[in-house]
């Protein structure tokens, strides 16, 4: 059963080029990224294939957001490349969306609502360019969106944890790109807010949006993506859900530390094997 | 050019302040080096404890307090300035507070604006009150550290120990008592204060008692070095220190080493190049803090170059197993 | 945000036109009392004051401008230590040819101050010292390099009558032409790069990640704002001094931060609050003689902090307090009405007025204590008092008031016995909190869940909306007119 199980996920296809889109929206070769001497991530070979939301999950310190920081560029690499688009990724920032953790910023910023998701429609402005009646009107259907909408004018300070996440979405959504990285959207958010920005995500995705999320809640990791990317230090597996979920991907991953998961990790088992899969 | 910088005489810079001069001389180099020493055991916790820049804040507002203190008392009594240093040191941590807390401006703008206040409110009582308080624009900046020895102390030796240096001495003395004293408390509450909760130490009343302490040693050190080189004196020690070693013990005494001597090649600077004794004496400070900086062994310049680029021909031992091949 | 910075634009413009007079320094004017300087001042035909005024102004525009972004991206202390750390600048800029030639002066410190910005981040980053610790380092040991020079010059035989000393405090009536004219082309400078460039700074400042993931060379605008903030100290030395050009940079901004919930109105009022805090330091410092400027300007924007501080409209300490207190004296009017209400409705609205010693026996408290409660009503209008404040008679407008409390209370108690299956004895203290709180709409959404319903859950009637609209004593329903007499 196991060795079964394991061959499955050992041939699990390369993902295709898609006929269609006829380009791989990221694709991440041998990258090796180290603070202060010490390895974070550990050659990281990954294809990502396009329309698909993918989680990237891990235990904490596993390099989550350190690699999505590093596939956009951010960080200094030790050895690898990164490419989305077919280009460096450097050239086609324009087509990636970021969403980064919400602690990242200073929430009494003297801004508005809509100051921050227009922030999303400035790397396309260019330099000396002011946003257009055409930007303006873009951010306020991202804001709608999300149902941010009546909040245009607040100041940020005075918005929940939900709320402050949605216009981090909307600010993503005004980028109107391709390829999104977001770092823990759903840190601290309520269940509405939660389960709106997952239909949200299956929206973009069912657009043919490529959405990798990082994420830390095992159980839910399950329901909400596609693919899963397992990761610590290195990609442990990357995969279709189904396949790459099992609990030796999981142990592997998690390693020692998998004792504090166990339980969810026991539930995982025991319904595997339940359902003969 | 050459009228600005002298030519360099061996005997005239080197020798002749210890063999000519030996008794104008000594009570600077030992008045540099106790500001020094002093200003380096408490600026070493400060250091710790990120608050270098309330070191900062709290050295230009003693001036308020001292200039109030000669104001009131009409003279120049160590027990007013004292207490009037001990105030304004406690109302700019007070004030700092305040602002940070009730308002949405965060501590460093609450430093800036807190410091700059009280010094501006102290440089306009001494210019208005210029006849009645006995203090310039000047010294106020860098002190008069080569005045420090004139007036009748304790002579000893051929000495003279005028009434600053010996109070200058005790205050060394007794922030050197209190640090031994209180060793484990402020290093608990400086590393971890949740810890030290824990254990039954109040955080708050090290902080300020450590304010108080800064407050007492930065007046003290006031007529010498000035209210802005002060924060120097506080910080290059211990930095230097922490450059060198990273057990706090050995950080203090390189605190001190480095005290005494960048009093001793400061003096010398100062007797070359004709300038302010106490700004020398910085500057050979920071001269020394930047021969650690390039050569300490375990984290200078040098060092890291050699040792730059990580070996990354071996994965780390501590990466998971994982089939390559599964990756996608 | 384009008004108030083409607005501002025109400022420096205008002001560096009109001052284009000869330069005459101060010192002659020592003598002069208190009123005649004064006077002298507010005539502006002395050019050593226009020149003085111009500068301060010009200054506190820029480092109120650029002040605003160092605050937001919480670099206060980065200013101070650049601006300590042009002293060795301005030193050599003096040795160049020996005089206070603006620009070498100029270029001097800008060099130094970005020298100084250069050695923090160096040693933050080879070294495990923390950046406060960095930042304290340089400043310290810049000034002091900076001290060592200017007291050699000073021992020099030209240097000693050179005013240099004056960058140490900063004197207004120091400014020259020469200086003025580069103290607006550096406003000119600051304002268009804020105005060209103001996405850039809002973006790195706010989410420095985010805008590096859309492409933003974000250290090249970090330094480029440095840059400017450097160009700025070097400007403001003259009339501020070394020590204290911090405060224009900080206090100023910190002030507007306080006051506004915007990026660009917190620029345009730090802004105006450098040239308020500019032109005070000036006019003050103009009073006596051997005055310094600087610490006066600095009292300058600590009086506008001070008075953001505590009158700000949302912010402001005192404010607070007075919204909070103009809270809890409304919840106790409208407790006093609501116990006026429940006498009469005791006495089935049989007679307007209820008197003083009724209240009391209601609220459970003295006499006094219901004439002072009575006497608020009547200031605000509720009531008005007759045989000699004994008897207290309801103003339509406090019928309105006290039949909407009782609205709210009851329909909240009937809520939440009904929708939310609280037992009826549980009700009443949670329905005291929430009855000064509710809004009309949520109180009509109530209403029509609990289908008009006009009896709480002890029985009693509730106001209707008419009764509330209406400003007298509610009518008995027609359904239940049994022992509810009208009133009119």
């Amino acid at each position: 059963m196991d060795s079964k199980r394991t061959s499955e996920v050992l041939s699990v296809p390369t993902p295709q080029p898609p006929e269609s889109a006829a380009e791989v929206p990221l694709e991440i070769h041998d990258l090796t990224v180290s603070y202060h001497k010490k390895p974070v991530l550990w050659g990281i070979d990954v294809v990502v294939p396009p329309g698909k939301l993918i989680g990237i999950v891990g235990p904490n310190g596993a390099g989550k957001s350190t690699l999505i920081k590093a596939a956009m560029g951010m960080l200094p690499v030790s050895s690898g490349w990164v490419k989305a688009f077919g280009k460096p990724v450097k050239e086609s920032l324009t087509r990636i969306g970021y969403v980064p953790q919400r602690e990242s910023v200073d929430w009494d910023f003297p801004v508005s609502v809509m100051d921050v998701v227009m922030m999303g429609r400035y790397g396309h402005l260019g330099l000396l360019r002011r946003p257009s009646r055409h930007d303006r009107q873009v951010v306020l259907e991202c804001l709608d969106k999300v149902k941010m909408l009546p909040y245009a004018n607040r100041q940020i300070s005075n918005l929940s944890g939900g709320q402050q996440q949605r216009v981090f979405l909307a600010r993503a959504l005004a980028q109107e790109s391709d390829l999104y990285f977001m770092d823990e959207p759903f840190a601290g958010v309520d269940a509405a807010t939660e389960a709106a920005i997952v239909t949200l995500l299956h929206n973009l995705r069912d657009k043919g949006k490529t959405i990798l999320v990082v994420h830390h809640d095992l159980p839910s990791a399950r329901q909400y993506f596609d693919m899963l990317l397992l990761l610590n230090m290195r990609v442990v597996a990357f995969g279709e859900t189904k396949t790459v979920f099992n609990y030796d991907l999981l142990q592997a991953t998690y390693g020692g530390r998998l004792t504090i998961l166990s339980e969810v990790a026991d539930a995982v088992h025991a319904r595997e094997s339940g359902n003969g899969r | 050019m050459t009228q600005l910088i002298p030519a360099f005489d061996f005997h005239q810079v080197i020798v002749a302040p210890w063999s000519q001069d030996a008794a104008g001389t000594f009570p600077i180099v030992l008045m540099g080096f106790l500001v020094g020493a002093a200003c380096g055991l408490v600026g070493t916790f400060l250091i710790l404890r990120r608050m270098a820049l309330v070191g900062d804040a709290i050295s230009h507002s003693v001036l308020p307090g001292i200039a109030i203190a000669f104001l009131l008392t009409n003279s120049r009594g160590t027990l007013p300035m004292f207490i009037g240093a001990l105030a304004a040191g406690i109302v700019t941590t007070l004030l700092i507070e305040i602002i940070h807390r009730k308002t949405r401006v965060k501590q460093d703008a609450a430093i800036g604006i807190a410091f700059t206040s009280l010094f501006a409110v102290g440089v306009i009582l001494i210019s208005l009150y210029a006849s009645k308080i006995d203090l310039d624009q000047e010294c106020v900046l860098y002190g008069e550290i080569g005045f420090i020895g004139l007036e009748e102390g304790i002579t000893l030796g051929g000495i003279n120990f005028s009434p600053q240096l010996i109070r200058m001495a005790s205050v060394t003395l007794v922030v050197a008592a209190l640090i031994l004293i209180f060793y484990k408390e402020l290093l608990v509450s400086s590393f971890d204060p949740a810890l030290a909760f824990s254990v039954g130490i109040n955080a708050s009343v090290v902080h300020y008692s450590l304010m108080c302490v800064l407050s007492a040693v930065v007046v003290s050190a006031f007529e010498s070095v000035g209210a802005i080189l002060v924060i120097a004196m506080l910080i290059l020690p211990g930095a230097t220190g922490s450059l060198l070693s990273q057990r706090l013990p050995r950080v203090m005494g390189l605190a001190v080493l480095h005290a005494a001597m960048s009093s001793v090649m400061g003096l010398h600077l100062a007797t070359w190049l004709d300038c302010s004794i106490a700004a020398s004496m910085v500057v050979m400070g920071a001269f020394l803090f930047a021969f650690a900086w390039i050569f300490s062994p375990s984290q200078g310049i040098i060092q890291r170059f050699i040792r730059s680029k990580p070996k990354l021909d071996e994965p780390p031992a501590d990466l998971p197993a994982a089939e390559k091949s599964a990756v996608g | 945000m384009n008004r108030p910075f083409k607005f501002s634009l025109l400022i420096p413009v205008l002001l560096a036109s009109a001052t284009n007079a000869h330069a005459a320094r101060i010192g002659e004017l020592t003598d002069s009392s208190i009123v005649e300087q004064a006077l002298r001042f507010f005539t502006f035909q002395d050019p050593t004051v226009r020149f003085a005024l111009a500068g301060t102004i010009l200054l506190g525009i820029t480092c109120g401008l650029l002040g605003s972004f160092i605050v937001v991206r919480k670099m206060a202390l980065v200013g101070d230590a650049l601006s300590h750390a042009v002293l060795p600048g301005v030193a050599f800029g003096f040795l160049w040819n020996m005089s206070k030639d603006p620009v070498a002066i100029f270029i001097g410190a800008t060099v130094a101050g970005l020298l100084g910005a250069a050695a923090v981040h160096l040693i933050r980053h080879t070294t495990r010292l923390k950046e406060d610790t960095a930042l304290g380092l340089v400043l310290a040991t810049f000034f002091a390099v900076g001290v060592c020079m200017l007291t050699m010059i000073q021992r020099l035989p030209t240097g000693n009558k050179s005013g240099i000393d004056k960058f140490l405090f900063g004197q207004a009536a120091a400014i020259g032409a020469g200086d003025l004219k580069l103290m607006a082309v550096i406003t000119v400078l600051a304002i268009l790069a804020v105005m060209l460039f103001y996405k850039e700074f809002l973006v790195t400042s706010f989410d420095s990640d985010f805008a590096r993931s859309c492409g933003f060379a974000t250290h090249v605008i970090h330094y480029g704002l440095m840059l400017l903030v450097a160009f700025a100290v070097v400007i403001a030395l003259q009339a501020v001094g070394v020590v204290l050009v911090s405060s224009m940079l900080i206090t100023p901004a910190a002030a507007a931060y306080l006051l506004t919930d915007r990026m660009h109105w917190m620029l345009f009022l730090s802004a105006i609050f450098g040239m308020l805090a500019g032109a005070f330091g000036a006019f003050f410092s103009f009073l006596g003689p051997g005055l310094p400027t600087g610490p006066f300007i600095v009292l300058g924007a600590t009086t506008v902090f001070s008075i953001a501080f505590f009158l700000g409209p949302k912010h402001g300490v005192i404010t607070r307090w007075f919204k909070q207190r103009s809270r809890s004296n409304r919840i106790q009017r409208e407790n006093t009405l609501k116990s006026i209400y429940h006498v009469l409705e005791n006495r089935s609205f049989v007679g307007e007025s209820v008197s003083l010693r009724e209240l009391a026996e209601r609220r459970r408290e003295t006499l006094e204590d219901a004439r002072i409660q009575s006497k608020a009503l009547a200031r605000h209008g509720l009531a008005t008092l007759h045989e000699d404040g004994n008897q207290i008679f309801l103003t339509p407008g406090g019928w309105q008031l006290a039949c909407s409390i009782v609205r709210n209370h009851r329909l909240w108690e009937l809520y939440l016995t009904n929708a939310a299956d609280f037992a009826a004895d549980h009700v009443h203290d949670d329905a005291e909190k929430i009855e000064h709180v509710l809004g009309d709409e949520v109180v009509r959404a109530i209403e029509r869940r609990l289908k008009y319903a006009n009896r709480d859950p002890h029985g009693k009637p509730i106001p209707s909306l008419e009764d509330v609209q209406r400003g007298a004593a509610p009518r008995a329903r027609r359904e239940d007119s049994v022992g509810y007499g009208s009133s009119i």
